[in-house]
């Protein structure tokens, strides 16, 4: 494959930014191999995410192409699409590399997972998506790996995309190891640059939006907010970037009604892959405990339950609300021990803290909700405070406790709600863990 | 509609206000509204810049061949964070409608204003690649009517140091348009001040008496 068509394929690229000469783009033009579109078509859609609403897609007076030019709001993070932005895509079809290839995987599975694996590679097979259930802990990642080998094999092309860059950061190597002899990509904001045509893409679920056409199969992990009724430009992004009909594998510990209600096949696991059930978390009143913290105080109970993960040499996790609360209490947590950090969403230190608290460097952090998912660290202790709190709905509450007792050696731990009065949201997490327990057993 | 920054839901309230005075919409959330930080007029008395009456950078033109160049000045907000995130999106990301997000605060305070509103303009090369002068659409959004008098002459200030900036010679020229006496400069970031001295030397040679200043931001 050449290098313009390995770059290209399956991508909507600006021309501005295009990495190849006018020369060769003229060539491929000529050959009807390439093409050039405008960003934003005459109707008011932009060619890359899709968006067409108003509100998006905004028109002003451009003194690039000296008249009312418009330019989508949507996806302007990856550099900025308008009217008279030009865009290349790829036309010409690709041939499919099919043989044999090395898999790099050893493990084994357990009855369910063997079970699921089968079951998605069936899907596959048929063309028809899949919903893949399953709890916290319970090896989604092995599962996936018989299949997407199957996949290779046959040629088509795969990607594995979830909502955020550290479980992507997260996956990359295990894949490299898994398929050692596959071009792997791995894309989120601002990822290196890498070269040829990449078989297996992991992706941000944003960073789809530079593919049209592109995947003969597509697994979307942490699909809790499919459809995605608050960003429905994350669900275009994905619809738009498998080829026509091509199976869509949805993985989640906590589906929504309409995603389980609209994929027919399913395959569910509510156990874990060492078979320990799932910690249930427990509730201990922390009253005012906003305004406590408000008046510089760590609330009593909390500080005993800190105390107590400090005495027994326990990493913890305590999740905040909001920001503006973990700054409060960011210099009262670092009081009780130095070795305590906070980070928040927008912290530019993030990866780093999440690696010293694994590495032991650290021996708490407090978060935001954004660390609920894509972290696994040996031993770990949890507590929600504030957890009656809005921004913790069930699912949310569901992952923070999928955190604890990850690995076979320590598969319990403390999943503590400390709330302001019991939210039904809590009930209804309880109460689906509890569910899932009694189903792992029957 | 939903916040521009950060796309939630923004509860519409209306007010009495609203109708009534055609105040311009709001188009934050609050969370996000909170995030700038107003500067208050304690400061400099011509950038704004918290502390002396006179801050290090405007002083040094005071001493420097600039004195009483310029009357007076205002900056409108702090460099902080939220700020930084709204001028990169708003700048460089080319997010245009970002200009309505000031457009009240700049409307309250030129609505009245009796001097001519002047721009300071990008090089036309410059604006053709940007698409829009950051600048002008801060005006447009805000509804206020302004004047080009001034022409940035070739090269950017960009990779240059304090030093060097301050020893350029004539960043502008007048583009041949009348000079007025009154004139309010209207730039969007005041980092050393030296653009606007520039400009206001400019406009001084063409006739203008009495110049004044104002920026969205101090840095
Ligand atoms: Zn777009
Ligand atoms: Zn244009
Ligand atoms: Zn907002
Ligand atoms: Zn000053």
């Amino acid at each position: 494959m050449r290098p313009m068509e390995a770059f290209l394929t399956g991508r909507v690229w600006i021309r501005q930014a295009f990495p190849f000469s006018e020369q060769e783009l003229q060539e491929a033009i000529q050959q009807n191999k390439a093409q050039v579109i405008a960003g934003i078509t005459d109707a008011g859609e932009c060619r890359r995410c899709l968006e067409r609403s108003q509100a998006s897609i905004i028109a002003y007076y451009c003194a690039t192409c000296n008249k009312v030019c418009r330019y989508c709001r949507t996806c302007i993070k990856m550099g900025r699409i308008s009217s008279c932005t030009e865009l290349v895509v790829w036309t010409a079809p690709t041939a499919k590399q099919i043989g044999p290839r090395v898999f790099g995987w050893q493990g084994s599975l357990t009855f369910l997972q063997e079970k699921a694996s089968q079951a998605i590679s069936a899907s596959i097979e048929r063309g028809s998506d899949h919903l893949l259930y399953a709890v916290c802990g319970a090896g989604k990642t092995e599962i996936l790996f018989a299949p997407i080998y199957e996949a290779l094999q046959k040629g088509l092309r795969i990607c594995v995309a979830a909502p955020r860059t550290d479980v992507i950061l997260e996956l990359a190597p295990r894949f490299h190891q898994a398929f050692p002899d596959a071009t792997i990509h791995t894309l989120y904001g601002n990822s290196p640059e890498q070269n040829g045509y990449g078989e297996i893409i992991l992706t941000t679920t944003h960073q789809l939006y530079r593919f049209h056409e592109a995947f003969d199969v597509l697994f979307v992990d942490e699909a809790d907010a499919f459809p995605y009724s608050l960003d429905p430009s994350l669900e275009r992004a994905v619809k738009k970037a498998r080829k026509r009909n091509a199976p869509i594998i949805y993985i989640s510990a906590t589906p929504s009604k309409t995603l389980q209600k609209n994929v027919s096949e399913h395959s569910t696991i509510f156990r874990r892959y060492h078979g320990a059930p799932l910690p249930v978390p427990s509730y201990r009143a922390l009253w005012n405990y906003e305004r406590k913290i408000h008046r510089k105080k760590i609330p009593v109970p909390l500080k005993k339950w800190i105390e107590d993960k400090l005495q027994k040499k326990q990493p913890f996790l305590l999740f905040f609300p909001s920001v503006e609360l973990i700054d409060q209490a960011a210099p009262l947590l670092k009081a009780i021990d130095s070795r305590i950090e906070a980070v928040h969403s927008k912290d530019p230190d993030r990866k780093e803290k999440v690696l010293r608290l694994r590495n032991g460097a650290l021996l708490g952090l407090a978060t935001s909700t954004i660390l609920e998912r894509g972290i696994t660290i040996a031993n770990l202790q949890v507590a929600v405070i504030g957890a009656d709190h809005r921004v913790f709905d069930a699912a949310a509450l569901i992952q923070i406790a999928g955190r604890v007792g990850r690995s076979a050696a320590d598969p319990t731990g403390d999943v503590l709600f400390f709330h302001d009065g019991i939210a039904h949201q809590m009930d209804q997490a309880r109460q689906t863990i509890l569910s899932y327990n009694k189903e792992a057993i029957t | 509609m939903n916040c521009y920054l950060c796309d939630q839901q923004l509860r519409f309230v209306p007010s009495w206000r609203g109708i009534f005075l055609q105040e311009l919409p709001e188009v934050l959330c609050r969370e996000c509204r909170s995030g700038f930080l107003k500067l208050n007029t304690s400061g400099c008395r011509l950038c704004s810049k918290p502390g002396d009456a006179l801050c290090r950078d405007c002083l040094y033109w005071e001493a420097h061949g600039y004195q009483d160049l310029i009357e007076s000045g205002i900056s409108l907000y702090s460099y902080n964070e939220a700020m930084k995130n709204w001028f990169h999106q708003y700048k460089f990301l080319k997010d245009v409608v970002l200009a309505e997000v000031f457009a009240s605060d700049l409307k309250e305070i030129l609505v009245k204003e009796r001097a001519t509103v002047v721009p300071i303009p990008l090089h036309p090369g410059k604006l053709h690649e940007r698409s829009f002068s950051q600048v002008d659409q801060l005006l447009v959004a805000a509804g206020v009517r302004y004047s080009h008098l001034l022409e940035k002459c070739g090269e950017t200030l960009g990779e240059k140091n304090r030093q060097e900036r301050i020893a350029s010679t004539d960043l502008f020229h007048l583009n041949g348009e009348a000079v007025p006496k009154q004139v309010l400069l209207v730039d969007d970031l005041y980092t050393t001040g030296t653009t606007m001295r520039h400009a206001a030397k400019a406009l001084t040679q063409g006739g203008a008496k009495d110049i004044r200043m104002l920026t969205l931001i101090r840095a």
